[in-house]
């Protein structure tokens, strides 16, 4: 009985150090345990609604710093990662990670070509925003904000957003990981007449 | 003997702590492995969504017809090759009657999927005006859409703009901005019980002060959802009243009631989470909190109690009506275009390049209407209210690297005033946050990297 008693203990303190230990690395097994790091796929064209339909899919996931992949079940699955932290592996991209996937660029910042980047493909891509910002890469060039139409960009030194579609009161619906406590998602914006914010579009739209 | 016992003993209780170390240990493993294992979704669910610029207003001149972008997929792979859409939209003359069925045409050599339905004339020209709704149907995906969400219950309502009142406001001049009246709330940055919460990350601008009102006795009330607070100002400029609310800590909007009553609307809840309108007293205390449809962005206070403004076809809703909580259908099933007003009228804004339109409207006709130019381009359109017998409309003009909020007093003979503002927005509000409207002054909340202020301008001096 006491034998069993000191099992029972010994099981009790192990679970809670090991499980313990484990939520402080769970953040880092997301991506582990659920992304990849398959070969892009080559694509001869990108459309604007199919880059939005790209986006859409990223809708209701959750947002990591640095981050790149996500999965479609609409639920932040690794919520709370630390803010400052971009190695804790959490699911969803930042801002600049899902333009870059979600208009489908390369890692090659002198190729125009476009890249299909599943969303469990785990990449952020070269660009911060402040590079998106400053048309960085010669997929990216910069635009006068009131020539912006959907899929095009709203970029400030540290954050970047793409036009959903526009509101009849002048704001905008832009699609954008926006940080931890908010994730990725659709939201009104009043980031066009914003001075801090520059306009951006991607090169080489199959039509309009 | 007794040591070979002891020996044993010690090894017996040994092995049960290791049994149970390691028991404990494969348990989390295995736990861990299965969550793990459980969050893995690989596949993709179609969808089917639709987009809708309403002409909400409309001129003689103008073809009227009503374009949507219809995005339909199977699976993410299948981004490029949208699935087959059949398209309707019902309309009708004025906003009784039939529907009749129009044809929404694919519209040729565009990317994607878009629709185009050209209504007839005896609809498109009624006096009217014409409401409608549009349903989008995928055979292959099973899926449909409606917009508005409401449907022939509550579809959109385009009106005829009429003899509007035409403003030209020709090339802006920046630098030229107001002073203000007078400061009448200001606090540094901080977690200080008189000091605004500013919410940072690391794509964030920073977020603070994400919205204020003013009270009838001219309190100001500042939301430090930072904080998770109120803020109010009695009227001396001084140290304010912390009021604390239970709310998430991120970006919302906020209006206050005519009795005091606080709403706030959360258009950043938890991800997949519904968005909710928290209800609270003046003192702070939780009154209800209620889900709110279709992506809200904004919540004002109509006659009836709050409405919010849903993002999918810029239709209010209301959320509340005489201190009851809406559902969502119901919101869903009472949305209507423009924004009720206390006397009963509505106030209807559509900016189109450099151009805003703005109308009172009354039994379901224009009353009065702007039509306003301008050679530098307009963004959003950040208040419009009724103010004596016409409208204030602040709207923000721009270029690539500067930015201005330009103030308007109309009337129905024009310009009664006229002056800029700075854009004042260090931080970031809710969208459309940044001035109220109240007697005659104006306040716009404004943030340097030191602090968050509300400033007051008298519409009444020159």
């Amino acid at each position: 009985m006491r034998y069993a008693r000191k099992f029972l203990v010994a099981f009790v303190i192990a679970f809670a150090l090991a499980g313990a230990g484990t939520a402080g690395a769970y953040h880092t097994q997301w991506v582990a345990n659920n992304c990849n790091n398959a070969a892009p796929t080559p694509t001869s064209y990108i459309t604007r609604d199919g880059s939005i339909t790209v986006a859409l899919y990223a809708r209701h996931e959750g947002y990591q710093w640095g981050g790149g992949c996500w999965n479609d079940n609409d639920v932040d699955d690794s919520p709370g990662d630390p803010k400052s932290d971009p190695n804790t592996g959490g699911e969803g991209p930042d801002c600049s990670g899902f333009t870059f996937k979600v208009w489908r660029e390369t890692l090659d910042e002198t190729s125009t070509a476009f890249h299909q980047w599943w969303r469990l493909r785990n990449i952020h891509g070269p660009y911060t925003a402040q590079r998106f910002k400053n048309a960085d890469g010669a997929a990216n060039y910069p635009l006068s904000k009131s020539a912006a139409i959907k899929m095009d960009a709203y970029a400030s030194a540290t954050h970047i957003g793409m036009i959903y579609v526009t509101n009849p009161d002048g704001t905008d619906q832009i699609i954008e990981a926006l940080g931890e406590s908010y994730g990725t998602n659709v939201w009104t914006r009043a980031y066009r007449g914003n001075s801090i914010f520059s306009g951006v579009r991607r090169l080489g739209w199959s039509q309009s | 003997m007794d040591e070979f016992h002891s020996s044993h003993s010690r090894l017996t209780r040994a092995a049960g702590v290791l049994a149970g170390v390691l028991a404990g240990i494969v348990t989390v493993v295995l736990a861990g492995t299965a969550l793990a294992h459980r969050i893995v979704q690989p596949a993709t669910l179609p969808l089917l969504e639709a987009t809708h610029l309403p002409p909400l207003l409309t001129t003689r001149a103008e073809r009227t017809e009503l374009r949507y972008d219809v995005y339909c997929a199977r699976s993410e792979a299948e981004a490029e090759t949208p699935c087959a859409v059949d398209g309707a939209v019902f309309a009708r003359a004025g906003d009784t009657g039939t529907y009749q069925v129009v044809a929404a045409q694919e519209e040729q050599g565009v990317s994607g999927t878009r629709f185009v339905a050209l209504l007839p004339e005896s609809i498109a020209r009624a006096a009217t005006g014409f409401s409608y709704y549009a349903v989008f149907r995928s055979d292959e995906t099973d899926l449909v859409t409606t917009l508005p969400a409401g449907g022939a219950a509550a579809p959109q309502r385009s009106l005829p703009l009429g003899r509007s009142i035409g403003i030209a406001l020709g090339s802006h001049s920046f630098g030229d901005g107001r002073e203000a009246s007078e400061r009448v709330a200001e606090a540094a940055w901080g977690t200080g019980l008189s000091e605004a919460g500013l919410e940072q990350g690391k794509n964030l601008m920073p977020i603070g002060g994400s919205a204020f009102d003013v009270e009838e006795d001219g309190s100001v009330v500042v939301l430090d959802e930072a904080n998770k607070r109120l803020l109010r100002w009695r009227g001396d400029g001084g140290t304010p009243d912390a009021v604390p609310l239970a709310i998430n800590g991120t970006m919302a909007d906020m209006s206050i009631g005519e009795d005091g009553t606080v709403y706030v609307l959360e258009t950043a809840g938890g991800h997949g989470a519904k968005l909710l309108l928290r209800t609270f007293d003046r003192d702070g205390g939780e009154r209800a909190t209620g889900a709110v449809a279709e992506r809200p962005s904004q919540v004002r206070v109509g006659p009836e109690g709050p409405v919010v403004l849903q993002s999918s076809s810029a239709q209010w809703m209301p959320a509340a009506r005489e201190g009851r909580t809406v559902g969502v259908s119901g919101q869903i099933n009472a949305a209507e275009s423009g924004r009720p007003l206390s006397d009963g009228r509505r106030i209807v804004i559509l900016r189109h390049g450099n151009e805003v339109r703005v109308a009172l409207v009354g039994s379901a006709a224009v009353q009065r209407a702007w039509l306003v130019t301008s050679e530098t381009p307009l963004a959003e359109v950040q208040l419009a209210e009724p103010y004596g017998t016409g409208v204030v409309l602040v709207t923000r003009v721009f270029t690539d690297d500067r930015d201005e909020f330009v103030v308007l007093a109309l009337d129905r003979r024009g310009i009664v005033k006229r002056f800029s503002l700075d854009s004042a927005d260090w931080a970031e509000t809710a969208p459309l946050s940044r001035f109220r409207l109240r007697g005659s002054s104006l306040y716009q909340l404004g943030s340097t990297s030191a602090g968050l202020f509300v400033d007051r301008f008298d519409l009444e001096v020159e």
